[in-house]
């Protein structure tokens, strides 16, 4: 299950934290994600030499905390899509397919006019939209 | 890791046993310790403590009873230290070759032991001592009857020399290497003995099968085979795995730890196998297996802080070892593509990610066990029955062990006595200071790898460890070290969180600023509206509760009621009542542009002007911006300016005490009121007054200082709304932004600072100069001070000439070449004030300091209407033109510190032309041609020097061009001889010519030319032959009066260089100056030979329609030497005007030399009848002269 997505903007700093846990740790998920651009900052300045990784937006796995598991995605503008999870064992394209969608609705999102680049994303649709994503992702990794 | 026992920590080394002669075990122990692998030492001194040590216990039944646990605890320990792999009977020499009772008592010590050992299958080895009296003879059917009685092969039989240095290392090496063979077969033995039972399966219960793939293991690490030992191990912990829900041996807990406990054996030995081999992939791969698999066996809810801990010791070790391996310093990158099943992300490979978890499952330990603390209160009364729990025979289990008489009885324990014992033992230990130690570690190594992030959350973590011990000292610097952090990329929730602990810490430790500050950032911070309600109720989120506005608010008001604005209800405050602020402790917080606290007060001002003149008013405006939730009333607001004089306070009406405004009226400082002063969220508060400088220079709004409450001040520093940054966190939120001014041009615009011009001066300064100067004359430029309502006191004049075209006025090349001459433009000096006392104005007068092209010169005094000037004396060099900028400072009162410096600019651009061009012209004489051989050759050189003949006079014609608008007096003309050239003198005669030159000075008007004719003969045949220089001395004609004022300046200007060529043949056409129509006259060619050598010439003559002639046409003729031939015509002119003669033309065949006279040295004027000159004398004389020359 999707316990938490993030988007992280320039200056690391929030754009859109969402978390999707009945328990009151939602803090601790703030934590979690900003813990994990320590790793989304190692990667980009120490890119594996090795080719899948090269140019390639979605990072992978960040890192595993005792409870729950971190995925990153690095958009083309430098804006940062992070994921936490709980469950044990995701599949690599799930994870993927999930950051694509999401990045459609981040790019749907801040193409509005009325959105100031680099500030919050308000926006009630994109809220609803990533609710749908992140209940979608846990249907299709369930079944 | 430091609490295992030794022998699980380091690598199993070997075991043997030393018997008899006891002198020599230290020597040997020595030796075999130092061995590669070592071997370790059980020295026995005599035979009688073997059968003590390998004395061996009755063991259970195999069959028939479970076994007591899964792993005896010191099994390993008695294999160490107890139990050697091999016995070395020592004996000595003389024992074994001595008297039959020697002999017997050998053998009976060596029966005993061999009994003693063979039921452990411990092997033997017999050495004997050879002792230095019986050095020689060994027996040797004593040596056959030994080894026959001790049953041991012929290579185990070994005799020890220790008398002879070399005999004693070679036996010690044979002993090492028999012994090491020995223990690794005794080895090697046990384990396929094991093995084979694990192999066969005869085992009832699989704690045997673990117990057993345990010996195996750590019997393949006795003989160093580490990858046997793995296997087992591995195996031993997968079967471990399986009986953890079948076993019901023990009551559930215990069971429960007893097998962790083995598993975390297991785990260490697995992981210390593979770090060890290099494969830290594979190790971080089983670690992860290790804890998916027991993360979740939580076992009894009685006792979930047993687990919490356990976990936290996994975690801990294997940071630990991970940290002492000396593989990790390989680039982790490389390592984190290598995982096998599952990428292995690169903080897994650091030991920082280990004591991070392991100090969260410590602090989830402690808070399980805070809870159980609480439910068994009645602990305390159990503990007399807890002392006595002491760890078991088997690893992981605990018993009770029970005075019975004399002897200690274990008697197993029930689970409740079991929890009850962790109780009393959980309490006894500080979980926090561990905690904050592991996390402290961790926070280093984050750091060191510079993830700041990271180390962050390890530093909350650990302030909030100290927070919850009250050490609020210790926890306030951690968390000051986070909120940095936090700030700085707008993290809101977690820095809402830090900032509420932090203002916590400030409340306990009564620092009532650092609270009020704390406090107020929280109440400005930017809330997401969104989380209220995510957020409710949360413990977690710090002592300030949650981000939200309602907190918000509250926060304020607390704040509020501290400075005394709000009289408050008091009930959230009451615990901080102390810090209170009165009027002994007043309050005064700054902000300046990179405070977080910018979000509390934001000050902005804007001149409306940039540039202001003194005494006018302009206008202001101060506009503040609070991001507070609640509505602020200011009391008062003072401006401050760097000039004091314009400082001013706005107090608010409404508030307005007497005690403020006599205050201000006592300062005698400029008072507004305004009507409110009501600072809302996130609106503009705009106030516009008009402020007035007398003073000139910069005003700059320093300080706002803004007066909350009778005690609280911000001094805020004023920001300019155009280099205004945003506001830090805020600058995220989608919220209104509005302009600082209400002129949108302004708030972009606006600066905090204007400009306040000068008084305008009083005084003219003029410069005066005519027309453009001449290179090489004192150019002089007249300035005039005159004071026009002003008096000038303490002026100063600044001249400064600056090249038009840019660059600078000289250039470094002819600097080198010449000093003097190294400026193009000079400023020479300056000609002081007429009109001042000659005894006052010294040489040192009035310029204070002139440098080439800049200079200082201080002004005297000048009273209203009165003038004083001064001339510029400028001196070019080079024709350029350059600009001339004289700038006056003075004061316009006579005391001038307290007067201000007025300026007056002037500038003038003056050309600098040359005044005269010099052309010079050699001619050769009339109607006389040397020939010239070097004319002959013909040469490409374009600056081939001219050639003149030897002893010749030649004609040299001086001009001089004025070439300026400025009508010159020329004073001379000459040519004077180069001094420098010591010969000059006579090497060539230089005689002005006669007639032309004019004696008197001459006037040249603009454009007009000057020349003059000198005869030049050279003396020497020597080339090159120097000239001379052109000496033309003028003035600048100013009219007829004041001749002296305009000096002299003389132009020189260097002939070039003349070849001087011998002629070896000179050609002269003679005939009279004019002819009469129909009169005959001769025409002489006179051919000149100045060789040694006779010269063969060939002529002819063409005919002239003009002239009716006699003479050979043609002809060839030889010369004699240093002799004259003349051709001689008779020529009778037929028509009359300018004719031409007709045309000679001479060949010299020795030269291959043609010669033609030119056209105009062959033509004569031809009268129609003979004139009638008036003062014929004079005129034929004249006429005759220029023929002749």
């Amino acid at each position: 299950m999707i316990v938490c997505v993030a988007v992280v903007g320039h200056q690391n700093n929030p754009l859109y934290i969402q978390s999707f846990t009945e328990a009151d740790d939602a803090l601790k998920l703030h934590h979690v994600v900003h813990c994990s651009l320590d790793v989304v900052d190692e990667r980009v300045n120490n890119p594996k030499k090795s080719g899948p990784m090269l140019n390639e937006t979605y990072l992978g796995l960040l890192y595993p905390t005792e409870n729950y598991k971190v995925y990153g995605y690095l958009t083309n503008t430098k804006v940062k899509f992070i994921l936490v999870t709980t469950d044990l064992d995701v599949k690599d394209a799930d994870v993927r397919n999930f950051f694509r969608r999401f990045h459609a609705a981040y790019v749907d999102a801040v193409s509005n006019p009325f959105h100031v680049p680099g500030k919050k994303i308000t926006s009630r649709t994109f809220a609803e939209r990533v609710s749908t994503i992140v209940k979608a992702f846990g249907l299709s990794s369930a079944g | 890791m430091d609490e295992y026992p030794e022998e699980l920590r380091t690598p199993p080394v070997a075991l043997v046993s030393l018997v008899g002669c006891p002198d020599h075990h230290p020597t040997i122990s020595a030796h075999l310790h130092s061995q590669q692998p070592p071997i370790n030492v059980l020295a026995l001194p005599d035979f009688s403590k073997v059968p003590v040590v390998l004395a061996k216990k009755v063991k259970d039944s195999v069959g028939g009873d479970p076994p007591g646990g899964i792993l005896k605890r010191d099994w390993l320990l008695k294999h160490r230290t107890k139990v050697p792999s091999l016995v070395a009977a020592l004996f000595s020499s003389l024992d074994v070759s001595g008297d039959p009772a020697q002999w017997l008592q050998v053998c009976s010590d060596l029966e005993n032991l061999k009994a003693a050992i063979r039921p452990r299958n411990v092997k033997l080895v017999v050495v004997v001592v050879l002792q230095s009296a019986s050095a020689d003879d060994i027996n040797e059917d004593r040596m056959i009857a030994l080894r026959k009685r001790a049953e041991v092969d012929l290579k185990y039989l070994l005799i020890y020399t220790p008398d002879d240095a070399s005999e004693l290392k070679q036996s010690l090496e044979r002993l090492g290497s028999a012994f090491s063979e020995l223990a690794s077969t005794y080895y090697r033995e046990e384990g396929r003995r094991i093995r084979t039972k694990v192999e066969k399966k005869s085992f009832s219960y699989p704690e045997l099968h673990i117990r057993y793939c345990f010996k195996v293991a750590i019997y393949a690490e006795f003989q160093r085979d580490w990858i046997e030992a793995l296997r087992f191990y591995e195996e031993a912990y997968r079967i471990l795995r399986e009986i953890i829900g079948t076993s019901t041996r023990l009551p559930p807990i215990q069971r429960l730890v007893e097998i962790k406990s083995v598993a975390e054996y297991l785990q260490f030995k697995i992981s210390t196998l593979l770090l060890h081999g290099g494969k830290v992939g594979e190790a971080v791969q089983w670690f992860y297996q290790h804890n998916v698999a027991y993360k979740r066996v939580v076992g009894a809810p009685e006792a979930p802080y047993l687990h919490w801990e356990w976990m936290s010791r996994q975690f801990l070790v294997f940071a630990e070892l991970l940290e002492t391996s000396s593989a990790t310093t390989q680039s982790i990158s490389s390592l984190a593509s290598s995982g096998a099943d599952r990428t292995l992300t690169e903080w897994e490979f650091r030991p920082a990610y280990y004591y991070q978890l392991a100090a969260t499952y410590l602090k989830k330990k402690q808070s399980s066990l805070d809870i159980s603390l609480s439910m068994s209160e009645n602990a305390a009364e159990t503990d007399s029955s807890v002392d006595s729990v002491v760890p078991s025979s088997y690893v992981g289990q605990f018993a009770q062990s029970l005075e019975q008489g004399d002897e200690l009885s274990m008697q197993p324990l029930t689970d409740e006595d079991y929890i009850q014992y962790t109780l009393v033992e959980g309490k006894r230990f500080q979980d926090s200071y561990e905690i904050i130690a592991l996390l402290k570690k961790s926070y280093e190594s984050y750091c060191n790898l510079k993830a700041q992030r990271m180390g962050s959350i390890c530093g909350l973590k650990m302030a909030k460890e100290y927070f919850s011990l009250n050490d609020y000292t210790n926890a306030k610097p951690h968390f000051e070290g986070i909120v940095t952090l936090y700030r700085r990329e707008g993290w809101v929730t977690l820095l809402w969180e830090v900032l509420g602990y932090l203002r916590e810490c400030s409340r306990k430790l009564g620092a009532g600023k650092s609270f009020i500050e704390y406090s107020l950032e929280m109440a400005a911070l930017p809330v997401p509206p969104g989380i209220n309600i995510t957020f409710l109720g949360l413990m977690e989120s710090g002592p300030s509760g949650p981000p939200c506005l309602q907190q918000k608010e509250c926060i304020h008001k607390e704040v509020l009621y501290l400075i005394g604005k709000d009289s408050g209800d008091g009930s959230s405050v009451e615990e901080s009542t102390n810090l209170r602020l009165t009027e002994e402790n007043p309050l005064h917080l700054e902000i300046d542009p990179v405070s977080p606290l910018r979000t509390v007060l934001l000050a902005s001002v804007a001149f409306h002007e940039q540039m202001i003149k003194p005494g006018a008013s302009t206008f202001v405006t101060l506009s503040l911006l609070s991001q507070l939730p609640l509505s602020v009333e200011i009391d008062q607001i003072d401006l401050q300016f760097n000039q004091t004089d314009c400082n001013f306070t706005i107090i608010n009406e409404e508030r307005s005490s007497s005690t403020t405004t006599t205050y201000a009226a006592e300062q005698n400082q400029r008072t507004e009121t305004a009507s409110s002063l009501m600072l809302t969220a996130n609106r503009w508060l705009r106030l516009t007054y008009d402020i007035k400088s007398e003073q000139s220079g910069k005003l700059e709004c320093a300080l706002v200082v803004v007066k909350l409450g009778p005690h609280f001040t911000i001094l805020c520093r004023a920001e300019s709304p155009a280099s205004m940054d945003d506001l830090p966190l805020w600058k995220f939120e989608d919220r209104v932004e509005t302009y600082p001014t209400k002129d949108p041009s302004l708030a972009l615009t606006g600066q905090k600072a204007t400009q306040v011009e000068e008084p305008e001066p009083q005084v003219d300064l003029t410069l005066g100069a005519m027309g453009p100067a001449l290179v090489g004359e004192s150019f002089m430029v007249p300035v005039t001070v005159s004071a026009k309502g002003h008096s000038v006191y303490s002026g100063e004049l600044k001249i400064n000439l600056v090249d038009v075209k840019g660059g600078g006025l000289f250039s470094p090349r002819e600097t080198e070449a010449s000093s003097l001459d190294s400026h193009h433009v000079e400023l020479l000096g300056i000609a002081g004030a007429e009109w001042e006392d000659e005894s006052q104005s010294g040489s040192d007068g009035n310029i204070n300091r002139i440098q080439h092209s800049f200079a200082l010169v201080s002004v005297p005094s000048i009273k209203n209407g009165e003038t004083w000037s001064c001339k510029l004396e400028i001196k070019w060099h080079r024709p350029k033109p350059i600009m001339l900028f004289v700038s006056l400072g003075y004061s316009s009162q006579e005391n001038e510190s307290a007067s201000q410096i007025i300026h007056i600019h002037k500038s003038l651009q003056i050309e600098g032309k040359t005044a005269v061009t010099i052309n010079h012209r050699v001619m050769l004489p009339f109607r006389r041609d040397p020939l010239l051989l070097s004319r002959v050759k013909p040469s490409n050189e374009a600056d081939q020097l001219i050639s003149l003949p030897f002893r010749e006079s030649n004609v040299l014609i001086v001009s001089a061009r004025n070439c300026t608008e400025v009508p010159l007096q020329v004073e001379s003309l000459s040519i004077e001889t180069d001094v420098d050239s010591g010969s000059a003198s006579t090497s060539c005669c230089i005689k002005p010519g006669t007639g032309t030159g004019s004696p008197g000075p001459a006037l040249l008007v603009a454009g007009e030319e000057l020349k003059k004719v000198f005869t030049v003969v050279p003396e020497v045949d020597s080339s090159p032959l120097s000239l001379g220089t052109v000496c033309l001395r003028w003035r600048r004609d100013s009219g007829s009066h004041d001749l002296s004022t305009c000096t002299i300046i003389t132009t020189k200007q260097r002939l070039p260089d003349v070849n001087v060529e011998v002629s070896p043949l000179i050609l002269s056409l003679e005939c009279p100056p004019y002819a009469v129509l129909g009169d005959p006259f001769t025409y002489f060619v006179k051919i000149q030979n100045k060789t040694p050598l006779l010269q063969e010439v060939k002529f002819s003559l063409a005919d002239s329609q003009s002239f009716v002639m006699s003479g050979s046409h043609n002809g060839t003729i030889s010369v004699l030497p240093r002799s004259d031939h003349i051709l001689s015509y008779k020529l009778v002119p037929l028509s009359s005007g300018t004719q031409q003669l007709p045309k000679f033309a001479l060949t010299s065949v020795r030269y291959s030399a043609g010669f033609q006279p030119s056209a105009a040295a062959s033509t004569i004027f031809v009268f129609p009848s003979k004139p009638h000159f008036k003062g014929a004398n004079d005129g034929e004389k004249q006429l005759e002269t220029v023929a002749a020359i």
